[in-house]
């Protein structure tokens, strides 16, 4: 695409934002035993809370209970609806024919995270209101190149009371060509373990921005951070910014073991910044035998998925 | 099914290891048992037409695999008040899914008890993410 | 010489067979290794009052005491940071008895590494909380580095750039354990000697690192019996006497990671360690006639040479290449094959090879043993042993 006709997409993309997807509309059949007997079969659970009245009353409850993974099930429109297509003249419908002509027609989905108000019982019948609450910009994945679409749904009971709330993300793909004999699934990074101490150097890196943290009182700088300063011991502390440039301390070439979301043979390096801090990062735009310690390096974004920002390297020269 | 009581959860403690046999008859039947009939989740053909090796497991089961596994660990007397998942590698036919969890978080004014939990297969991990469920009081018979 | 000096001995060596799938449980493992060792001690586990394990360990002190019959204990501890903890352990049970906290004291490592849960392959998507030692490793995993030989590897490419060593110069570690492996009928690799060309034939894992840079992994269990000097006279084997046990955590330390330092080609943790074995031994690198170094992965045996005094900075590489870790050699080392060649049981079986060594009966015994070190894990905070032979 030329750029107007890109930033054209885009704007007409961003204006989905905040849109209905779909208007409420209440699941097919009220909450009840046959379908929970079948899910519960499925999926091996064996707890008694779903089938078993006397049992669900030993553990305080009324009667029989639905699963809580079961809500979103409910409101499945089954197998008539997906056989009959998907434009039905809603938002959603319309948002991925425009998707579609971005050429994002594959869809995988990637997240739910589930907030469960109240459990359902025999009886209740949930319905669902969707909002697309936002549509990413193109990614890099290993299905190939897509955009996340996040929603909000609201579960809502007869009574129109929210039952539960679910953000719901899926992965709108241009499928990558499949090499013989297939080929690896998408996968993601290792997840960092976020703390009230590092929280604000992976905030910054969402920024694209790379952040050391600074001892407010004797001006120290440190990385990784830390709660406390080890030279004059505040607890206070700001964040510099790195100027990005810094030259390779080690690196390795990793082999093994594989990793899906990793790409065989792959670069860590320590980079030293010349603040004076090191920090471990990957080596772009480099073959793994030309890296060499000492090289020049510069200060790029890897975004690896919607949730993840990276900062990694890039040789320069000096 | 013995119910565990929040005081006897300590932050820290892992969940038995559970693994899941990857069957194509598991991963049918769970799709239709949550109304799931997408190809990709039947039709090993049409889902090879979408640059899948095989079908894979929707994601309506895997929130439902995780339900389970915290809840035999927690008891009937547990109520599930989230479960928060992000997908990985997908679950195909003929690989096994080990679920692991480890208790993260208590909280003591509802007590509520969050679980993070793991699901490995053999290209890595195919589901990470948090359970929280709220336990009863005291030590149940 | 300190007030722990020679005051305690390993009276007692016990294993299991080194595997990679025993097919029995953890706690089984680790009640045949204390069984095998409470009974080359010459005691009875009622004897036993005293426990001591790591706190990666799945078998807790009280499911082996039940198990095994020692009925009440009156001592138990554990030591973290993995490997690290192995010479830690006996430290631990040389004070409880030294101070009569207790009198006999076992220490024991079982577990299914190879055939169970595999540390080769790593933490990449291990569930993390919100602690402190979950969110260190948010510096590396995301990039990809979340394997032990991974943060190894980064190491060993400075220390080769500082000083001019080679991949070669590792594999003749890995030569050098794998050849005293060959005899011994108790390692893994009984019978497999490798040579220098097999080393840099073999693939790459973490560049510079190698398949045979890499230690094995391993099923089985070890455990150490600590008694009184005086107590372990009276016992069936010459006592191992403890002339000196240390622990070390270095300035700015990490777990596996400690890249942060001005320099990364030592390891400082270790020196900590060495200077007071040496300092409650009363002893010196030139009084040590054989070693134990902990050998998970070759590049870092090198600077645990340097550190311990044995040679100078950067000249590991001549040291090993002139063929002083061989029997014959100013220091043999790990002549029971190390974790290369034997099992990789933690460094626990490392301390056992030791106390053979004491004893005079290693399948690969140098002459005249009288002083043996014995180092942990290195990476992370680590521990050591100065053993010796009684008067
Ligand atoms: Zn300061």
């Amino acid at each position: 695409m030329a750029q107007t006709e890109q930033d054209g997409y885009e704007k007409r993309l961003g204006e989905f934002a905040g849109r209905e997807a779909a208007p409420p509309r209440p699941g097919p059949d009220p909450v009840n035993v046959p379908m929970i007997r079948h899910w519960v079969e499925a999926m091996g659970d064996r707890n008694p809370v779903y089938l078993d009245e006397e049992a669900a009353r030993r553990t305080g409850r009324a009667g029989i209970v639905a699963p809580a993974s079961m809500m979103q099930a409910w409101t499945m429109r089954g197998y008539a609806a997906a056989t009959a297509g998907q434009d039905d003249g809603s938002g959603l419908g319309e948002l991925i024919a425009l998707l579609a002509e971005g050429g994002y027609t594959s869809v995988v989905a990637t997240d739910s995270e589930f907030a469960f108000h109240r459990e359902l019982t025999v009886g209740d019948h949930v319905g669902v209101r969707e909002i697309i609450e936002s549509i990413s910009p193109e990614k890099k994945t290993a299905l190939g190149a897509g955009r996340f679409v996040t929603t909000e749904r609201t579960y809502l009971d007869q009574h129109g009371e929210t039952v539960a709330v679910q953000r719901w993300r899926m992965l709108w793909f241009r499928p990558a060509r499949t090499p013989p004999g297939g080929r690896e699934p998408a996968a993601l990074r290792p997840r960092p373990a976020v703390n009230r101490d590092n929280a604000f150097w992976f905030e910054a890196a969402r920024e694209h921005r790379l952040v050391i943290q600074r001892c407010d009182a004797c001006g120290a700088l440190r990385h990784p951070p830390g709660p406390c300063c080890p030279r004059c011991g505040s607890y206070g502390w700001d964040t510099a910014e790195a100027s990005g440039r810094g030259r390779v301390y080690s690196y390795v070439v990793s082999h093994h073991p594989r990793h899906p979301a990793f790409e065989p043979p792959y670069v860590v390096a320590l980079v030293e910044l010349e603040e004076g801090t090191r920090l471990v990062t990957n080596l772009v735009g480099v073959a793994p035998e030309e890296v060499e310690i000492d090289m020049p390096v510069a200060l790029e974004w890897l975004d690896p998925d919607p949730e993840l920002s990276l900062p990694v390297f890039r040789p320069v020269t000096a | 099914m013995r119910s565990r009581a929040y005081d006897e959860v300590t932050v820290g403690e892992t969940l038995p290891e559970l693994p899941v046999p990857l069957t194509r008859t598991l991963i049918v039947a769970t799709a239709i048992a949550s109304r799931d009939y997408q190809d990709v989740h039947h039709d090993p053909g049409l889902a090879a037409e979408r640059g899948s090796p095989d079908v894979f497991m929707n994601i309506l089961t895997t929130n439902g695999l995780i339900d389970r596994y915290v809840t035999e660990w927690a008891g009937p007397a547990a109520e599930v008040k989230a479960i928060k998942i992000r997908l990985g590698a997908p679950n195909y036919p003929g690989d096994t899914m080990v679920l692991t969890g480890t208790v993260t978080a208590k909280h003591d004014e509802d007590r509520r008890v969050e679980i993070a939990v793991r699901g490995a297969n053999r290209l890595g991990a195919h589901v990470t993410g948090t359970v929280a469920v709220r336990l009863p009081g005291g030590a149940e018979s | 010489m300190s007030g722990l000096s020679g005051r305690a001995a390993i009276a007692g060596i016990g294993a299991t067979e080194f595997s990679k799938d025993s097919g029995r449980s953890e706690l089984r493992l680790a009640c045949e290794a204390v069984l095998a060792a409470v009974a080359d001690a010459g005691l009875r586990p009622s004897d036993v009052d005293g426990m001591v394990t790591f706190t990666a360990d799945s078998s807790s002190e009280i499911h082996i005491a039940r198990s095994t019959g020692m009925g009440e204990l009156r001592f138990f501890s554990r030591v973290p940071h993995g490997g690290g903890a192995a010479c830690g352990t006996v430290q631990q049970a040389a004070m409880a008895v030294a101070t009569g906290v207790a009198e006999v004291v076992v220490c024991y490592r079982a577990f299914n590494e190879r055939s169970g849960q595999r540390f080769g392959l790593g933490r990449a998507d291990a569930p993390s909380g919100a602690g402190a030692d979950d969110a260190a490793f948010a510096w590396v995993s995301p990039f990809g580095l979340f394997t032990p030989a991974q943060w190894v590897a980064m190491f060993a490419r400075r220390y080769m750039h500082e000083y001019k060593a080679t991949g070669e110069d590792f594999g003749r570690v890995a030569v050098v354990d794998r050849k005293h492996a060959a005899t011994n009928p108790a390692a893994w690799f009984y019978g497999r000697p490798i040579t220098l060309a097999d080393h840099q034939a073999s693939r790459w894992i973490a560049e510079p690192l190698r398949l045979l840079d890499c230690c094995q992994e391993s099923d089985g269990g070890q455990a150490l019996v600590v008694v009184s000097a005086e107590r372990a006279r009276d016992l069936p084997h010459p006592p191992a006497l403890i002339l000196a046990a240390g622990q070390g955590s270095g300035d700015d330390q990490h777990m596996m990671t400690s890249y942060y330092r001005p320099e990364i080609t030592g390891i400082p943790e270790m020196g900590l360690v060495g200077r007071q074995l040496y300092g409650q031994s009363g002893l010196g690198p030139a009084d040590v006639d054989a070693a134990v170094l902990y050998d998970h992965f070759t590049p870092l045996v090198l600077p645990q040479l340097e550190e311990l005094g044995f040679c100078g900075r950067g000249e590991a590489r001549d040291f090993i290449a002139d063929g002083h870790l061989e029997v014959g050699g100013r220091l043999p080392v790990n002549t029971h094959g190390g974790q290369l060649g034997e099992a990789y049981i933690h460094g626990m079986n490392g301390i056992a090879e030791g106390v053979r060594l004491v004893r005079g009966t290693s399948v690969n015994q140098p002459p005249s043993v009288r002083h043996v070190l014995v180092t942990a894990g290195t990476g992370v905070p680590t521990s050591g042993l100065m053993l010796g032979t009684d008067r």
